[in-house]
C-alpha cells in the first residue's frame, strides 16, 4: 500500500499514543532546564563570563600590586587577554539567547546552529593556542629578569646536561611537544564536545540542499 | 502572567502535535517524555516572538520540527527497543490486515532521516508542498522531488516489514 492510502491511519496512529497531559503537567514543565545543545552552550558560556569576570578581578589586582615587574607585566596582559574574550563570550551568548527566541525554517535553523557552535569552538581553540606562546614569553620574561637560585633545579640540569646547547635543545624540544600536545588536545576535546553533533546538523543542512 | 496561562492553554488543546512529532522521532517512552518537554520549554521560549500571523498550529509544529530534528542525547548502553505500537502483535492469528500495513509503514517511516521524516510529518498533516518548503526552508519543487523519493522508501521499507510479520 501507498503513503496516501494510509494517510489517514498513520494520523491517527502517532496521535493517539499517550496519555495527555494537564495544564498543571504543562506548567510544571515549564520551571524545568532545558537538554538542548543550545541550552548546554548557554549555561557553559554563562560559566566562563563568571570564570572570565573572576579573573579580570584576581589578575588586574595582582597586576596593580604585585613588586615584580615581571609579575605586573604577565597578570596585566592576561587581564587584558580576559577583557577580550569576555566580550567575545558576551557577543556569543547574545547570538545564543537570539536563537532561543526565534522560529526559523528548519534549514535557517540548522545553519545558525552550526554557525554559533562553530564560532564558540574556533574561538576556545584560538584563544587556547594563543595561551602558549604568551606563557612561553613570560617565562623567559621572568627568568632573565627576576632570576631565583634554585640549587635543587641547577644540581638536577648539571647532572642532566654537560653543555648550554643540550639545555637549549631540550628547552626547544619541550616547548614543541608541549604545543602539539595542547594544540591536538584542544582539537580533541572541542571535537568531543561538540564536533559529533556539527557533524550530524551539517549532514541534514546537505540532505535539505540535495534536489 | 497572563502569557503564560494563555500558552498553556493554547499547548494544551494543541499538545497532540508535540506528541505526533515525540512519537515519530523516538522509540523510547523515556525519550519521548524528554523531547515533549524540550519541545515545551523551546516553544514557551518563543511564543513571546509569536504574533499570531501564523496559525498556533502552524507555528508549534515548526518549533516541534526544529527541536525535534536537533535533539541529540547520549546513547545509553539499552538493548534496542521497538516499541509496542510499531511491532503488531504476532500472537494474535486474525490480525487485521489494514493494521498491518499501517504498522509496517509505521515502522518504515520510523527507519527515514529526521528531515524525511519532518516532510512526512507535515505531508500527513495536509500542508502544501508551498507550506512545507516554507516550514523547511526549501523550495516547493525540492519538497515535490523529496516527497517523491520518500514515497519509494517507504513503499519498498512496507513490503520489507510486512514481510517480516
Amino acid at each position: 500500500m501507498e503513503l496516501d492510502e494510509l494517510k489517514y491511519q498513520l494520523k491517527h496512529k502517532l496521535s493517539t499514543n499517550h496519555a495527555g497531559r494537564s495544564q498543571e503537567d504543562i506548567a510544571a514543565l515549564l520551571t524545568k532546564k532545558t537538554s538542548s545543545v543550545i541550552g548546554k552552550l548557554k549555561r557553559s558560556l554563562r560559566i566562563e563570563i563568571a570564570c572570565s569576570i573572576f579573573v579580570i578581578i584576581v589578575f588586574g589586582y595582582v597586576g596593580l600590586t604585585s613588586k615584580y615587574q615581571s609579575f605586573r607585566i604577565y597578570f596585566f596582559v592576561f587581564t587584558i587577554l580576559s577583557v577580550g574574550v569576555l566580550f567575545l563570550l558576551f557577543y556569543l551568548l547574545k547570538r545564543t539567547t537570539q536563537l532561543g527566541g526565534t522560529t526559523l525554517p528548519v534549514k535557517s535553523n540548522l545553519q545558525t546552529i552550526v554557525n554559533i557552535i562553530e564560532e564558540f569552538t574556533k574561538r576556545c581553540f584560538q584563544f587556547t593556542m594563543a595561551l602558549i606562546p604568551i606563557c612561553f614569553i613570560f617565562s623567559f620574561l621572568l627568568i632573565y629578569n627576576e632570576p631565583k637560585q634554585m640549587p635543587e633545579a641547577e644540581r638536577l640540569a648539571k647532572h642532566l646536561f654537560s653543555s648550554p646547547w643540550q639545555v637549549i635543545s631540550f628547552v626547544v624540544i619541550y616547548m614543541l611537544l608541549l604545543t602539539v600536545g595542547i594544540y591536538y588536545f584542544a582539537k580533541w576535546y572541542l571535537k568531543k564536545l561538540y564536533g559529533n553533533y556539527v557533524i550530524t546538523l551539517k549532514e541534514c543542512i546537505k540532505e535539505l540542499n540535495e534536489e | 502572567m497572563a502569557s503564560e496561562k494563555e500558552f498553556i492553554s493554547l499547548l494544551n488543546q494543541h499538545q497532540k502535535i508535540v506528541y505526533k512529532v515525540c512519537n515519530l522521532y523516538m522509540d523510547r517512552h523515556s525519550e519521548r517524555e524528554d523531547l515533549f518537554q524540550e519541545i515545551t520549554l523551546q516553544a514557551w521560549k518563543a511564543y513571546g516572538n509569536f504574533r499570531g500571523d501564523a496559525k498556533f498550529s502552524t507555528w508549534l509544529y515548526r518549533v516541534a520540527l526544529n527541536t525535534a530534528i536537533t535533539f541529540f542525547r547520549k546513547e545509553k548502553n539499552k538493548p534496542a527497543i521497538y516499541s509496542t505500537d510499531i511491532v503488531p502483535d504476532q500472537t494474535e492469528e486474525n490480525a487485521d490486515p489494514i493494521e498491518e500495513q499501517v504498522s509496517a509503514m509505521y515502522a518504515a517511516i520510523g527507519e527515514l532521516s529526521k528531515i524525511d521524516k519532518a516532510i512526512v510529518m507535515l505531508y500527513l498533516e495536509d500542508y502544501s508542498y508551498i507550506e512545507i518548503g516554507e516550514m523547511m526552508g526549501i523550495t516547493a519543487n525540492n519538497v515535490a522531488v523529496k516527497m517523491s523519493r520518500i514515497k519509494t522508501k517507504l513503499k519498498t521499507g512496507t513490503q520489507k516489514h510486512f514481510a517480516t510479520t
